[in-house]
């Protein structure tokens, strides 16, 4: 199975399960989703539940929220995280406020569906995590999805839901081939071990927990230790108990985000979780990013913006060599 | 109630205000919005009201003085609380006074960590066991910053004695919780073993592979059904052989008699038994704490000295761990030999898929008492008993026993 089908079963599921979920958005319905994530679900579900709309985000987002008033579970495609930007006003505006505002008499049961990050030469427009934006925003729920798994459960979770939930995946990650593995509790706001460890805590999430799966094991060679790799599932709200109770244990705390340094989400990560832990550490934290320059074209360039496997593993191993491992 | 009149701002730049005229006497009323006084800024002279109304109680600053912005320049009695003249004052005061509660919590972190740079968690942990960082740091026996790994080393170095770690290691000991016992500076393995006993703590020995599949092995056995036969066999008359041991005489005897008894030949297989020609017999060994089950293959065929030579060659295989599986299957019959022990009798278990086991006893006056025990799923009583019988005439057998002695290497003698 590859990730976008997990995203499409979910989509599909809970299409079937509940007929109010519809789903609108660019190029979803007869051309079956930019990347093909609503492939099938037109032919099936029809043109009234798989809605085409123009190229407008900030009309597709605000017509989502009048639907969910309305009492539809609308799940919004947004074609990438960069155009969302114009949806900001419905999205910070309304969406996140309407039901505090309306003392939580109106609920918004909807998904805002989008991928972010930087995919192959899409240029500095087309390449932005921008995690960190939704997650300062009081009164939404902000879900990554890395894998299969987070992808189907975490997305029939968003749905059913009546809070209203972002919803973010990774371009490069649609392709990838991976099974869905079976939960019979999944936990939406639990961040998950990918991988147990006793040395370091490594924090990650979308396309970077992949590339750190990939330098976990030089790392350990290098450093002659293990690493726990947590996979954060939500951004907000934050697992800081799943986090506090490995960093205990290892003592050491990297937190590795495809967003720039400056700014990125990785700093909440590391100021919720040093509140807890700060006499625990045996080692400043580590925060690996993508560099404070947009995203170039040139894909020399691009590859030198961002954490990549090498580069995760050479600053973990200088990191550590440094602070007493 | 009071209202205090300032000097206002009254455009952006100003800074100071001159008093040019009072409107107002002292003791005269003011209403609200009525201007009190004229104020000459840097720009104009402008009309000043006072905001509340009330008795003009007290002129601060006279006529002509030029003072900053904000500085109080009259006072006002309003009206109203004119009544209140002290409490008012209090109840302000008050309200300028946040409250706020704050939880009894447990302020123990970060409270009395040692000085000198270090990691947080080895702070703590160098508080835990009374180290002073900066003062080893001074001395340069700690680096800076220094991280838990070099607390850890510098207690293991300070505190402990190389034999006291030595047997904390082994017993899985908690280094804190004993420092914390034995409050000394130097801990040595008297200390240690010591503690071990005062609070009874086991010593940790993992099982090794080998001795899991014995257990295994063990548990097997358990679910067979075994019957015994007690007997006693003459070993005092056997002849005299170099290097032939009294196990290499009984491993022969046994093999031999083997061969009239189909039955001690079988291996149990789901719905059939499987009957083996050959004699092959495994010889409980001992090394160190282990066990081990090597087979002698073809008994009947073998001479006394071809068997001594192999049991030497087995023993000493088992005893570099260097058996393979060749070496302990296909078996058929035990042994287990605690003569040298000096044990009367015992009886032993039937290792899993062997008809039997003969255990030995030590020899006593020419006597030696061996216990059989048998898979009764394999063998009966009388054939037992019969198989035992001949097993004890053998070794009075003089001629037979003369003729192993002498028997030439490779003679075979499986019909004997």
């Amino acid at each position: 199975m590859l990730y976008r089908e997990a995203l499409n079963k979910a989509l599909d599921e809970m299409m079937s399960r509940d007929s109010s979920v519809v789903l609108l958005g660019e190029d979803i319905g007869f051309y079956g989703g930019n990347y093909k994530v609503t492939e099938g679900l037109y032919a099936r579900y029809g043109e009234k539940r798989v809605i085409d709309t123009p190229i407008a985000e900030n009309t597709i987002v605000g017509t989502a929220i009048g639907m969910a008033i309305g009492g539809l579970r609308p799940v919004a495609e947004i074609m990438t995280v960069n155009f969302s930007l114009i949806a900001f006003d419905q999205i910070v505006n309304q969406l996140a406020k309407i039901r505090y505002m309306s003392g939580g008499k109106i609920t918004l049961p909807m998904v805002i569906r989008m991928p972010q990050g930087v995919a192959k030469q899409l240029a500095a427009q087309h390449s932005q995590s921008l995690e960190r934006l939704f997650a300062s925003i009081p009164g939404l729920r902000v879900l990554v999805a890395s894998d299969a798994t987070t992808a189907y459960y975490g997305l029939k979770f968003a749905i059913s839901t009546d809070d209203p939930v972002i919803f973010l995946e990774h371009l490069l990650l649609y392709p990838e081939k991976m099974e869905i593995e079976e939960e019979k509790h999944f936990s939406p706001y639990r961040a998950r071990i990918k991988k147990e460890g006793e040395g370091i805590t490594i924090i990650s999430y979308l396309k970077m927990l992949h590339d750190t799966l990939k330098a976990v094991p030089t790392i350990e060679k290098e450093l002659d230790t293990t690493c726990e790799v947590i996979d954060l599932c939500s951004i907000n709200p934050l697992d800081v108990e799943t986090i506090s109770k490995s960093v205990k244990k290892t003592k050491r705390l990297v937190v590795i985000t495809e967003e720039p340094k400056t700014g990125s989400y990785a700093n909440e990560i590391l100021n919720k979780v040093l509140e807890e832990v700060f006499y625990e550490l045996d080692a400043p934290p580590l925060k690996i990013g993508a560099e404070d320059v947009p995203t170039p074209y040139n894909r020399t360039l691009e590859l030198a913006s961002i954490p990549t496997p090498e580069k995760i593993a050479k600053q973990i191993i200088i990191w550590g060599r440094k602070h007493g491992i | 109630m009071e209202y205090k009149i300032t000097m206002p701002q009254l455009t952006d730049t100003m800074e100071t205000g001159k008093i040019v005229r009072w409107l107002k006497k002292e003791g005269d009323f003011v209403e609200e919005n009525e201007p009190i006084l004229e104020v000459e800024t840097d720009k104009a002279v402008m009309e000043v009201p006072s905001f509340r109304s009330g008795v003009l109680k007290e002129i601060l600053v006279e006529e002509g003085e030029e003072v900053p912005v904000g500085t109080q320049i009259a006072i006002v009695q309003t009206e109203i609380e004119k009544k209140e003249e002290t409490t008012p004052k209090e109840t302000k005061e008050e309200k300028e006074e946040i409250t706020i509660s704050i939880p009894q919590e447990s302020q123990e972190e970060g409270q009395k960590l040692p000085e000198g740079t270090a990691s947080p968690s080895a702070k703590r942990l160098a508080r835990e066991l009374g180290i002073d960082i900066k003062i080893y740091q001074e001395k340069g026996l700690l680096p800076i910053p220094a991280h838990e790994k070099d607390i850890k080393e510098l207690f293991y170095k300070n505190f402990f004695d190389k034999d006291a770690l030595e047997l904390i290691k082994r017993y899985s000991l908690s280094l804190e919780e004993i420092v914390k016992h034995l409050k000394k500076e130097k801990i040595t393995k008297k200390d240690v073993l010591e503690f071990i006993q005062e609070n009874n703590i086991p010593q940790i020995l993992p099982i090794s592979d080998i001795q899991l599949k014995v257990i295994e092995n063990l548990k097997k056995s358990t679910s067979i059904p075994v019957f015994h036969i007690y007997e006693q066999i003459k070993t005092g008359n056997l002849p005299k052989v170099e290097d032939i041991t009294l196990t290499v005489w009984i491993i022969k005897i046994l093999g031999d008699t083997m061969q009239n008894h189909y039955r001690t030949r079988v291996k149990l297989e789901e719905n059939i038994y499987k009957i083996y020609p050959n004699s092959n017999i495994c010889i409980a060994v001992a090394i160190e704490e282990e066990l081990f089950m090597p087979v002698i293959k073809k008994v009947n065929k073998k001479t006394l000295r071809e068997i001594a030579l192999e049991l030497k060659i087995l023993k000493e295989k088992a005893q570099s761990k260097r058996l393979s599986l060749d070496d302990i299957t296909g078996s058929t019959f035990s042994i287990s030999n605690l003569g040298m022990f000096d044990i009367l009798s015992f009886d032993a278990i039937i290792p899993p898929q062997r008809v039997g086991i003969v255990a030995i006893g030590t020899q006593k006056r020419g006597k030696t008492k061996v216990t059989f025990s048998f898979d009764h799923r394999v063998i009966n009583g009388r054939e037992a008993a019969l198989f035992v019988d001949e097993f004890k005439k053998r070794f009075t057998d003089t001629d037979y026993l003369n003729n192993l002695k002498e028997e030439p290497l490779n003679k075979d003698l499986s019909q004997s």
